[in-house]
């Protein structure tokens, strides 16, 4: 046991910035309940209204969890108990595999294991950190939550579900990372599952049976099946019920469990599903360096252009519920139109809809980008430029690439508005917002890019988290800027907010200029300045 | 004779560092030219240079008559390298990264490319279907060795290429860098293993501390050595008698043999004398390039200088 203290100190020592990140930003989610809901369904009356209209959406439920009453502590939950749950379970999920099968792949388990502490002890440590760290998110959670003013009881129901469902991913991912090869596919198959268990709940939620004042929802039997449905049905501050917390810990030991066997069976650098072998031969079209990019992005891109659709279909599949709840509710409307800009409902919610797929398109096109610093840090930048390749090449191939991958996914997002809008009564014209407020968002999307190779060439070092953190404050600027009555001239600084946007019967520019012109010279002003950029070594 | 590559007091500083400090290299056409020294004395530094992938901070380097820094994608078209640390692509298996490279060369196609790329896949047994990601260091250091070879080039940049390789790969890589000699390739091959640029090379560069210090054939290098001569003591073959060697200095007797030093080139005016005394047991050393690596080596203290 002696070698336990050293490996805890270890995963501590590598995590600790990591999961501070991750905990202040699960804390700050949960801060963020109480005052946005007194400040937007601040009496009893537009909760039970907001409710009413959430019953008839099942897109809506299928993102927020399970309707328990029109009290404000409930209303709090019900918006923001499942991502409280998701974002935990996620940052359980990366740490395990990190801690697994990313220390296995890399060579360090193998000396680790070389040592007294085995083969088993690196893993009893992972679950032990891993245990810690879903604790102490889901301490923070409940303290959160009782100096926001809410009752003690379901605060601490709250905690326990978060910390629990921690562990429930926490056992997953470690499973995983027994069957996988790699941590990419242990990382993926995590994930998927805890994406498809999120979803399952959503709709166990959508299909149930709600009450006949529409405040309390009794989930489909459905949502039993995922962790994340059974962990609503705690139903904090209304029922307070902690049984389902009791299936949460079952379901957790017996994964863990799963997984120390697993591990105990099989040899160091081994897994159950094989590593895939690969082509003996290129494809044809693996015959340019921009080919290879698009190869090497596409998983990332078609992620992207997913989420985009998602945005898209949700814009314009929610017109009708916006027309509704600004009926009964002037702080909602008066929400909206601070969000879109616009003067009419229907419109502000896909305005404000696209903020969120140019944001998407911005990532798509900056994490394409970053793979060209990926490309140098790991050497194999330096393979492709002692072929025939000029620098400024290949940074210009990573651009294409990023503009492509930016585009992709704003076309992703415009054809789910296009689907979200088939059958609704004046679909023509949402059509006509999203096709607008989408090529609208384009030239953000595009500047990240560019700036993120700015960076490249200027800052490599720092690329990533620069260019990340650039993303995040514009996107936080744009999304939450109105929310908080930020001036307008300081909220048109982020790009997101500045983009061209549809207005009645025409398109209203806005910042489209000095969009255009900054894009423009970021990108002339990357591939110049990698005339005089050496490789790093 | 033309020159292939030449540098001029080429220097290059990271900061306070000064990884080469007025090098001059010079290459000939159709040479094995051995790039001789230890880590850290700026063997890769000056590739990266010659590769175009790294600016000189002072002085000019040249490949082809032409400035690598700015010429690099038209010089590259005749150059094959492997780097000393080979990284793939850890989702591409090695049969791809093989032909994408190629292409990239501007090769990749043709029934000479699929004869040459079956042959070297064959002779360094390689698994063309293993992704990047699972290959050993050796093996990674094949697929770019193949990649090098199955596309003709003039000249080929080798940066400690058997790093990785068992003996038996080395043999071939040797086959490889003969047969890429005969066919009237240029070959600049770095390497800290006496041995490897012993048997394969016409010229050496010894670098240390950013700067060449020798620069020659093994032969000419040999000229400016000395010889050691050693036989059995007896009583005719006395340390006293073999004072009297033309020649003969750093006379020294130990478990029972006397060993004496001649100049390289002055060793057939020592045997007559030699046949006089009625050694026996006699041996006669040329000095190995290791010797003359060492004798640059251990006569200062190494300076700073890090890549």
């Amino acid at each position: 046991m002696s070698t336990l203290a050293p490996l805890l100190r270890q995963r501590w020592r590598r995590d600790a910035a990591q999961l501070a990140v991750w905990i202040a930003g699960v804390a700050a989610l949960a801060a963020a309940g109480y005052p946005g809901v007194r400040g937007s369904y601040g009496d009893e009356q537009e909760r039970i209204a907001l409710l009413a209209t959430v019953m008839a959406n099942p897109v809506v439920l299928l993102f927020r969890g399970l309707p328990s009453g029109a009290g404000e502590a409930q209303l709090v939950a019900f918006l923001l108990l499942p991502w409280l749950l998701l974002l935990v379970a996620l940052m359980c999920s990366f740490l395990a595999v990190r801690h697994s099968r990313g220390d296995e792949e890399d060579g360090r388990l193998e000396l680790m294991a070389a040592t007294p502490a085995g083969r088993t002890m690196p893993l009893v440590a992972t679950v032990i950190h891993g245990t810690g760290a879903a604790l102490t998110a889901g301490i923070v959670v409940a303290l959160v939550f009782v100096a926001s003013g809410a009752p003690v009881t379901g605060s601490a129901l709250i905690g326990a579900a978060c910390a629990l469902v921690g562990a429930v991913f926490l056992g997953v991912a470690l499973v995983a990372a027994e069957l996988m090869p790699t941590s990419r596919a242990a990382n993926s198959l995590a994930v998927w599952t805890l994406l498809a268990t999120f979803i399952l709940a959503g709709i166990g939620n959508a299909l149930g049976t709600p009450n006949a004042e529409l405040t309390r929802m009794t989930s489909a039997p459905l949502a039993w099946v995922s962790p994340f449905g059974w962990t609503e049905n705690i139903r904090p501050f209304d029922a307070d019920d902690a049984a389902p917390l009791v299936a949460s810990g079952i379901v957790a030991a017996a994964l863990l469990i799963l997984a120390a066997l697993l591990h105990s069976r099989r040899d160091l650098g081994a897994s159950f599903v094989p590593q895939r072998r690969g082509r003996a031969r290129a494809r044809a079209a693996l015959r340019s360096h921009l080919a290879l990019i698009a190869r090497q992005s596409r998983p990332a891109v078609i992620g992207w252009m997913v989420a985009g659709a998602l945005v898209g279909v949700l814009s314009t599949a929610l017109a009708t519920v916006a027309g509704r709840l600004g009926d009964g509710n002037p702080a909602v409307t008066a929400l909206l139109e601070a969000l879109g800009g616009a003067d009419d409902l229907a419109r502000g919610l896909i305005v404000a809809f696209f903020v969120m797929l140019g944001i998407f398109a911005a990532c798509a096109a900056t994490q394409t980008v970053i793979r060209a610093r990926q490309d140098e840090t790991r050497g194999t930048a330096e393979l492709v430029l002692a072929t025939t390749l000029d620098r400024q090449r290949w940074l210009a191939d990573h651009l294409i690439a990023a503009l492509g991958a930016a585009t992709l996914t704003i076309l992703a997002g415009v054809a789910g508005a296009a689907c979200g809008s088939l059958g609704q009564d004046d679909g023509g014209a949402l059509m006509r917002d999203a096709a607008i407020a989408g090529a609208g968002q384009l030239l953000p999307a595009w500047l990240f890019g560019g700036l993120a190779a700015v960076l490249v060439v200027a800052l490599p070092r720092l690329t990533a988290p620069v260019a990340w953190a650039l993303i995040a404050a514009s996107a936080a600027i744009a999304l939450f800027g109105p929310l908080v009555g930020l001036d307008a001239a300081i909220a048109d600084l982020s790009p997101f907010a500045a983009a061209p946007i549809p207005s009645s019967d025409a398109v209203d520019l806005r910042g489209i200029v000095p969009l255009a012109l900054v894009t423009a010279i970021a990108i002339a002003g990357a591939l110049t300045g990698m005339r005089r950029r050496e490789l790093a070594a | 004779m033309a020159t292939v590559i030449r540098t001029d007091a080429l220097t290059k500083h990271y900061g306070t560092v000064h990884a080469l400090d007025g090098l001059n290299l010079t290459v000939d056409e159709g040479q094995v030219h051995g790039f001789l020294g230890p880590n850290g004395a700026g063997k890769s530094t000056t590739i990266r240079i010659l590769l175009g992938l790294a600016r000189p901070s002072t002085g000019t380097a040249s490949v082809f008559g032409s400035d690598p820094w700015r010429e690099a994608p038209s010089l590259h078209r005749r150059l094959a390298s492997v780097p000393g640390d080979v990284s793939l692509w850890p989702n591409l298996s090695g049969g791809e990264a093989i032909d994408l490279l190629s292409r990239l060369r501007g090769g990749g196609s043709g029934a000479g490319f699929e004869a040459a790329r079956t042959r070297l896949c064959d002779d360094f047994q390689l698994d063309p279907r293993t992704k990047g990601r699972a290959y050993s260091k050796g093996n990674r250091q094949k697929v770019a060795l193949i990649a090098a070879f199955a596309v003709p080039a003039d000249l080929y940049v080798f940066d400690e290429p058997t790093s990785g390789l068992d003996p038996l790969m080395e043999v071939v890589f040797r086959q490889e860098v003969a047969r890429v000699r005969d066919a009237g390739a240029t070959v600049l091959l770095s390497s800290h293993i006496l041995s490897e640029v012993e048997l394969l090379c016409d010229r050496v560069s010894i670098v240390r501390a950013g700067r060449i210090v020798d620069e020659g054939s093994l032969a000419e290098m040999r000229h400016l050595t000395r010889t050691e001569v050693s036989f059995v003591a007896s009583d005719r073959a006395t340390l006293a008698a073999a004072a009297t060697v033309p020649g003969a200095e750093d006379l020294g007797q130990s478990e029972g043999r006397i060993t004496l030093t001649v100049a390289s080139d002055a060793v057939a005016e020592a045997l007559p004398r030699l046949a006089q005394l009625g050694v026996e047991g006699l041996r006669v050393s040329p000095p190995s390039l290791e010797e003359l690596f060492l004798r640059h080596y251990s006569s200062e203290p190494a300076s700073a200088a890090r890549r």
